[in-house]
């Protein structure tokens, strides 16, 4: 493998625009095309790693250590090869394909990871909620919970402009222009049946 | 399912089957309204979520100052609508998604995606009824 493995058109947690990511021994770096600061990612920070379908194209979804989430967004589908080994060889990490529901599901169940509420529809993702973005929750009815996130601007990223736009904690739902301000789930009564979690009709 | 008894009435359907037939325009982060697969694609933290109309109860627009919200109702339990065979209500354990809402400052937009939205619910319901007339 070279010293480096590059990659262009990345977008860096939602970021505005995209830029360069590169990877190395030691750790990966992404600096947007139009110049400015340089994000920096030891690799001993690296806890996992997942590779999905994102909006701009394929994702790097990071796990760091301290349970933070880094979204790398604008891989193409072949890229996950040449990303595989990279993890693999140096940063002794695999690479998980993760597949997302796409049935159009609204039902199935809610899992709690280390950084993110799961939604998950036959087993698979829908969607995923890091706890970050979350500024408030409450039971909204006998069997309803309201999540709420916090709305900020287009120009609010939370990373003071640095980063080509790309988006700090709390400030994921301002990404785009339509900024999702609330969540409402349907939670039923507990229940001691067995789950049936995944079953097909 | 080994269960087959239990959701036998709920009728499978399926927005898309691989991802590469979401549509090009989820790379905005934006709401798209997919009418030719009847489905509405929402942007929840980055990732493009498809929602099939059939899921859907109404969306509504409303204005804040500058501000205007679209809120999406989707069919869930204890409603009081939605008929049984629509969504596996038996699953008594399975969690809803009962309501998303996004803001913009683009309020046009919000009224043309409700609009959209109410159309193409009332085509899918035309479609049900249709089906279901024709098998009585």
């Amino acid at each position: 493998m070279a010293a480096f493995e590059n990659f262009d058109s990345i977008f860096l947690d939602l970021s505005k625009e995209s830029g360069k990511c590169r990877f190395a021994e030691n750790g990966l770096g992404w600096k947007p095309s139009a110049g400015g600061n340089t994000f920096t990612l030891d690799r001993g920070d690296i806890a996992a790693a997942q590779w999905s379908r994102a909006a701009k194209g394929y994702e790097v979804k990071i796990l760091k250590r301290s349970s933070e989430i880094v979204h790398l967004d604008g891989f193409q589908q072949e890229d996950l090869e040449r990303l595989s080994k990279i993890f693999k060889n140096w940063y002794s990490i695999n690479l998980d394909p993760k597949e997302h529901a796409l049935r159009g599901w609204n039902w199935g169940k809610t899992e709690f990871s280390k950084a993110e509420i799961i939604f998950n529809v036959q087993n698979k993702p829908s969607f995923e909620i890091p706890y970050s973005e979350i500024s408030n929750t409450n039971l909204a009815g006998r069997n309803e919970v309201a999540v709420e996130f916090t709305a900020s601007n287009e120009d609010d990223t939370g990373t003071n402009g640095h980063l080509g736009g790309a988006r700090g904690r709390g400030k994921k739902s301002g990404a785009g222009k339509d900024q999702l301000v609330e969540m409402r789930f349907y939670i039923p009564g507990t229940t001691t049946r067995k789950e049936t979690e995944g079953e097909e009709a | 399912g080994q269960n087959g008894t239990e959701v036998k009435k709920f009728k499978k359907f399926e927005s898309y089957k691989r991802d590469n037939q979401l549509p090009p325009k989820v790379k905005n982060l934006e709401i798209v309204v997919d009418q030719k697969n009847h489905t509405l694609v929402l942007p929840v933290m980055g990732r493009p979520v498809p929602f099939h109309i059939h899921t859907i109860k109404n969306a509504s627009k409303n204005d804040e100052g500058e501000w205007s919200y679209l809120r999406i109702n989707f069919l869930s339990p204890g409603q009081g609508v939605g008929r049984k065979d629509d969504q596996p209500f038996e699953d008594a354990s399975a969690q809803f998604v009962r309501s998303l809402t996004f803001r913009s400052l683009d309020g046009d937009r919000y009224e043309e995606i409700a609009n959209q939205i109410s159309n193409m619910k009332k085509e899918a319901t035309k479609k049900e009824q249709e089906k279901k007339d024709m098998e009585d």
